[in-house]
């Protein structure tokens, strides 16, 4: 156990430094954003989405800004790729190095072994998203703005339930593979696409980040709770996807 | 002598078996159209050391990874250590230790780092064990793993399988890849190990290992057991053999044909290679008979100074060391 806190602690300090070091370089640029907002606009005018966005973010200010910024970008493409690859090496990576006979040959049950490097994954994302999530009320008063709290804690968690999705749907893939560069290969280019097609007007409601981009936490932080929902569909995807790599991995011969 | 743990979620239910003993019933294990077991059957005594012999595929490792609950069986039972197997096995993973065959390691782990990871779900006692047996069999415990050669790595899984005090060890391979002088070190420490009670399954390839260690063995084929006899008995049998070279395949043909049925207990074929088992000790009848065949003499005749690895290679074609 002490091994996997230590890796998964040490990916979840890498991925909190980098979404905090876009936060920062993304909460330094808002009073210029801010300024040339008209120019942005026009800017943006040929692609109805990110006009979308933009207009947003004139409408509703700083607390737009981060999510579009923070959540949407960073999160969404940062998040996700922590997702895929902590999950693809999870089990698959002990199957590909060798080491999965050894590591099931101790006196430790399946379920145990399989639940906790769920959770140490899980975890290293959420608490990195949290944390840099936390830093910036105190970022954006060095621009003379804030936030609350509530609202970033609430953010935080439903980005952190959807980046956990993605996370267990990833998680079933490595528990029944042996191949996690495939499998982080697959699920990335199937990320990216989600994500090209986020911009694509004709086909934007066929792309998972809908439920993950600036309107969805704009929505939050206007409405101070999440969608219940949505965190319903997200929570049922998680455990359906944790019974069923868990069903697999029980029956799993090294 | 061990105190086994209890783990009533794996299986409370009171088995047939001893304490310290392995019964398997009837298991059977197939991958896709891939018979890895025959039905097969097997008990190893408490406080006894048995040798698994067998070529790559004859399903010595299956049986072992079947044995901890790694690998589940289509159909059969298996009882260690008095506790029926179910489930994935982690109470009978409690009573007993198990090096497996085929093993990759953390490379960017320190050696005493990455013990204590094999040593999980053991007391600290077992930590510091397999410490001391790390240290006494030259392990540099505080460099990196991926450092360690092959054989290294072998002795740090056999440090770990060596370290709890459990009735039961199941090793497999263990000594494949340590240079001579560490095998010696290693049949030592098991030597000592079963004269304290523990039970020991071990599988190799290297014969003369298994004959010194064993008191039984067992030879593994295409998943059934060909045959399951004491190390003295073994020994016996390959005293008895006798083997003749002839210049031609036709020869070698005439002469097996041409056996009383009475002087053999095994005949085999080679080439122009026979092979005899004779009924007893005494060549002398079988050699009278050799020389009152028509025909040119054999090349070459060979009785009484056969090893282990050849009544194998001679008898069921399986090669050894």
């Amino acid at each position: 156990m002490g091994r996997e806190i230590k890796y998964y602690a040490i990916y979840g300090l890498f991925l909190f430094a980098m979404l905090e070091a876009l936060l920062y370089a993304a909460i330094h640029w808002w009073p210029a954003f801010a300024e040339n907002m008209g120019a942005m606009k026009a800017l943006a005018a040929p692609l109805p989405i990110l006009k979308d966005q933009i207009n947003l973010v004139d409408k509703l200010g700083a607390p737009a800004y981060v999510a579009g910024q923070h959540y949407f970008k960073a999160c969404n493409i940062l998040g996700s790729t922590a997702a895929i690859l902590f999950a693809s090496n999870a089990i698959a990576g002990e199957v590909h190095r060798g080491t999965f006979e050894v590591w099931l040959a101790r006196p430790v049950s399946r379920l145990r072994l399989f639940t906790e490097r769920f959770l140490l994954g899980y975890a290293a994302i959420g608490v990195a998203v949290l944390l840099s999530s936390l830093t910036t009320p105190a970022l954006l008063q060095t621009v003379g703005t804030t936030m609350a709290y509530s609202d970033l804690v609430r953010c935080s968690l439903f980005q952190t339930l959807f980046l956990g999705a993605m996370y267990s749907v990833t998680y079933v893939f490595s528990a029944v593979s042996s191949q996690p560069l495939k499998i982080a290969f697959v699920m990335l280019f199937f990320a990216i696409t989600e994500f090209a097609i986020y911009m694509v007007k004709t086909i934007t409601h066929f792309s998972i980040f809908r439920w993950s981009d600036i309107e969805t936490y704009a929505t939050i932080i206007g409405r101070n709770e999440l969608d219940l929902q949505r965190v319903g569909v997200l929570l049922l995807i998680q455990a359906l996807a944790f019974g069923i790599g868990l069903q697999r991995f029980l029956r799993r011969s090294p | 002598m061990h105190a086994p743990t209890t783990e009533p979620s794996t299986s409370s239910a009171a088995g047939p078996a001893l304490p310290g003993s392995i019964q398997v019933r009837h298991l059977e294990k197939t991958f896709g159209d891939a018979r890895a077991l025959w039905p097969l059957d097997l008990t190893v005594d408490p406080g006894s050391i048995v040798g698994l012999i067998g070529p790559n595929g004859s399903g010595k490792s299956t049986l072992m990874r079947c044995l901890v609950g790694l690998t589940r069986p289509d159909r059969g039972e298996i009882w260690v250590d008095g506790l029926r197997l179910t489930g994935d096995g982690v109470g009978v993973r409690k009573r007993l230790t198990y090096a497996p065959g085929e093993m990759g390691v953390y490379r960017e782990m320190r050696g005493r780092e990455h013990l204590h990871w094999l040593l999980r779900g053991r007391d600290r006692a077992a930590r510091e064990r397999g410490q001391r047996l790390a240290q006494d069999l030259g392990l540099p415990l505080q460099r990196r793993v991926g450092t360690y050669s092959h054989g290294m790595k072998r002795q740090l899984v056999f440090a770990a399988a060596m370290a709890p005090r459990v009735p039961i060890r199941i090793l497999d391979e263990i000594t494949e890849g340590l240079d001579p002088s560490r095998r010696t070190e290693v049949t030592e420490v098991l030597e000592a190990d079963r004269q304290s009670g523990t039970t020991i399954l071990l599988s190799s390839h290297h014969f003369g290992e298994v004959d010194r260690v064993c008191e039984r063995i067992l030879f593994l084929q295409a998943g059934k057991v060909l045959e399951d006899a004491s190390s003295a008995r073994i020994r016996d049998r390959a005293a008895r053999l006798l083997r003749v070279v002839w210049s031609t395949e036709a020869e070698a043909m005439t002469y097996l044909d041409s056996l009383p049925s009475e002087a053999y207990l095994v005949k085999h074929r080679r080439v122009h290679e026979c092979v005899i088992e004779l009924a007893d000790h005494d060549p002398r009848p079988i050699l009278a008979h050799l020389k009152q065949l028509p025909g040119p003499p054999p090349l070459r005749l060979q009785f009484g100074s056969t090893t282990l690895a050849d009544l194998y290679r001679d008898l069921y074609g399986v090669e050894g060391t």
